[in-house]
């Protein structure tokens, strides 16, 4: 063992959940040390790759996987790192690198909807939370301040304090297609991290359509971000320490983090309390790594739960050209929705879905499908400036129930480390074909009324993903059932929690990241007010 | 039509003597006739080709793309990466250029001939399309990326996009109706 360190709180990850959780307990006076994996990058550096890169539609080229630190990669081809079992594959994209996934995400900072929380109660599938809506809403409103959040009040979840900013303003085809669809569907702003003007020392957005795979300004909130916030308030960030174990002692209490460097020298990082954000996939892993004589069958694994319910979010879309020209790729990539299929009493039959409006610039696609048509010369220009301008694209995004066997395993293939890859169980269930179906019926609407023409619907059976990684850690009341409690705590490690959008419960139908950002906030905030009472006794006392 | 590779070679001296202009200034008129049979020579002898077989790559290329004019240190870069990125093309093009011109084939036919007839020379077109498109020259591992913001997708619709990453303009500017 090379190097002994210790701290109140090691935090495994130092993506968005990580670091702000991290924050949040070194503001609070406590020592932390973040593990991350993979290394640090910046962000010039990043740009400059998606500049250079030739798959600019690939949005993990400009975040290649460490060898010490593999992720998942799929172009030009798959590295092999998540090993597919099957049935359906599940492809996801995510990056070991000091910030995590965030670097790359479209900035969609949504609260569920009060209902999502309850549906196996209201509605007789999935599972509930074992917390509502109004226990969360304290910790939506103290993510969005700390990411920097803008938005419009309509899109069905309450709030009890104003957004931090005013919407970013609508696109010109966003704007178009809200008054065209009006008043058969309304078209909402999206809620996202996105800067509507100057905040906390960032500009507002001016328009780089590049918020995936990264936006070259800051104008919206990442993960780089967060572990920048943690650092500066005093957290001590580790990079390119790749955690494979954690320790226990005789009672069942975490005890060590131990971790490979790039050299694959070993480790050992010491502390009171183990928090682990290390997302939906490497959490788990983490967690079924660390197994012992003890716990045979991994660390907050008596349920048998870690791993399972798997959840993303799942799309299929519908591309037609415009009446009108429109010319997306101004302004920024995600800006608008169509919410009303987000909750109903038909979720007791199918899947509900948010309808999504892409901005993203057609020009690149239209380019490659054009060449792949053969279509050459002055014809080329002329067909390319008309896809450009006309082609619109809307997707469903469709929630996914909680299925014991859609699960994340160790894999009998060994990483570049010499350690179990993640596996990959997935399917697509009945539930969420029939909302793909349902939805074609507004797709088929959303065209008739943009005047659409020459409609391609995706490929039947074939569901992108949307990166969406739930449910593997899941909080619930019941320890038979679920990894951990309503605060992130593992029900068979007291000295363990965890934080990541892996503890949710349910996908609902909205980016996951604020809601799992919400949920570590409020485990923090219990982590502190727990320590606090257990020091009250003490000042309890007369003073001398 | 072959090229007057030898009247070429003979000039170049000539040729690269010329003071060369702005490199970001400087156009060459390449025309779509010039495949068809008006001699190459007058527009190739305004540059300073790096390889006798560049003009006949101007040439393809202009009638692939659709535009009259390309920037010539653009011809450069992506001829020379698409000669790195496979020794044949200099010979592959001539052939190309030969039979287009021969048999006076429509740009826009083309690839449906070149598959009908099982060609050989049917992947030039996208590979040359692609670099100049796309700024993309290379497969799979191979490929790399050549050009962006010169790239011809960004160039024909700069009046109205920016490519991305670049800033479209001030805060909310994109609210506007394009023109």
């Amino acid at each position: 063992m090379a190097e002994l360190s210790s701290a109140d709180f090691v935090v495994i990850g130092s993506g968005i959940i990580g670091s702000l959780t991290a924050r949040k307990l070194v503001q609070a006076g406590a020592s932390v040390i973040i593990l991350e994996a993979g290394p640090r990058v910046t962000r010039g550096e990043l740009v400059a790759r998606f500049r250079n890169s030739p798959r600019r539609g690939d949005w993990l080229s400009p975040y290649p996987s460490a060898p010490w630190a593999p992720h998942p990669v799929y172009q030009p081809s798959d590295n092999g790192y998540l090993v597919q079992a099957g049935p359906y594959p599940y492809a996801a994209e995510y990056i070991r690198q000091v910030g995590g996934t965030s670097w790359h995400w479209a900035a969609h900072a949504w609260r569920n909807v009060p209902n999502d929380f309850k549906i196996r109660s209201l509605y007789g599938v999935g599972v509930d939370w074992p917390l509502t809506y109004d226990d969360l809403e304290p910790f939506y409103q103290e993510a969005e301040e700390i990411m920097g959040v803008s938005g419009a009040p309509n899109t069905g979840s309450p709030r009890s304090k104003p957004f931090p900013m005013e919407p970013v303003a609508e696109p010109y085809a966003m704007r178009r297609i809200r008054e065209r669809l009006a008043p058969a569907y309304e078209v909402v702003t999206n809620t996202t991290a996105r800067n509507s003007r100057s905040y906390d020392g960032r500009p507002a957005c001016c328009g780089n359509n590049s918020c995936q795979p990264i936006c070259p300004i800051d104008a919206q909130y990442h993960g780089g971000l967060a572990a920048d916030s943690a650092e500066a308030a005093g957290a001590k960030l580790v990079p390119n320490a790749n955690v494979y174990k954690l320790e226990h002692d005789e009672k069942g209490t975490i005890a060590a983090a131990l971790y490979y460097d790039p050299q694959r020298n070993s480790h050992r990082v010491t502390g009171k309390t183990f928090i682990v954000a290390a997302n939906g996939i490497e959490s788990p892993r983490l967690l079924l790594l660390s197994a012992s004589d003890k716990f045979p069958k991994g660390l907050a694994n008596s349920s048998d739960m870690v791993g399972r319910n798997l959840m993303d979010h799942p799309s299929t879309s519908l591309t037609f050209d415009a009446e009108e020209e429109l010319w997306l790729g101004r302004g920024p990539q995600s800006p608008s929705s169509i919410g009303t299929m987000r909750d109903g009493p038909f979720r007791s039959e199918h899947a509900p879905y948010r309808l999504d409006f892409t901005n993203i610039s057609r020009v690149d696609g239209a380019t490659k499908s054009l060449i792949a048509q053969g279509v050459y010369g002055i014809e080329l220009e002329k067909r390319l400036r008309h896809s450009a301008a006309h082609e619109l694209n809307v997707k469903n995004v469709l929630e996914v129930l909680p299925d014991p066997e859609h699960r994340i395993t160790l894999s009998s293939e060994k990483d570049s480390m010499g350690i179990p890859k993640p596996q990959a169980h997935y399917s697509i269930d009945e539930y969420t074909r029939k909302g793909h179906e349902r939805s074609k019926q507004d797709f088929k609407r959303i065209a008739e009324l943009m005047g659409g023409s020459n409609l391609r619907l995706s490929k039947e059976g074939d569901f992108a993903n949307n990166q969406h990684i739930c449910g593997t850690i899941s909080m619930g009341n019941d320890p038979k059932g679920s990894v951990c409690d309503q605060w992130g705590r593992a029900h068979d490690h007291e000295n363990l929690f965890l934080a990541s959008t892996g503890v949710m419960p349910t996908c609902a139908t909205v980016n996951s990241t604020e809601n799992g950002l919400a949920l570590a906030l409020r485990t923090a905030q219990h982590i502190l007010a727990e320590q606090a009472g257990a020091r009250a006794p003490a000042s309890t006392e007369p003073r001398k | 039509m072959i090229l007057q590779e030898a009247k070429l070679n003979a000039e170049k001296d000539v040729v690269q003597s010329i003071e060369p202009l702005d490199p970001a200034r400087r156009r060459l008129l390449a025309g779509v006739w010039a495949a068809y049979g008006v001699s190459l020579v007058p527009w190739a002898l305004a540059q300073p080709a790096l390889d006798a077989n560049e003009p006949a790559f101007l040439a393809i290329s202009s009638l692939l793309t659709g535009r009259l004019s390309l920037d010539v240190a653009q011809v450069s870069r992506l001829y020379t990466a698409l000669v790195a990125d496979d020794p044949s093309f200099p010979a592959s093009i001539r052939a190309l250029l030969a039979l287009i011109s021969e048999r006076s084939i429509d740009p826009l036919q083309l690839q449906s001939v070149l598959d009908t007839e099982h060609s050989p020379l049917a992947v030039l077109p996208r590979r040359i399309v692609t670099a100049w498109y796309l700024g993309i020259v290379g497969e799979g591992e191979r490929a790399r990326c050549v050009a962006y913001e010169t790239a011809l997708n960004a160039v024909i619709v700069e009046d109205v996009l920016k490519p991305p990453t670049y800033c479209y303009g001030a805060y909310g500017s994109w609210a506007k109706k394009p023109n």
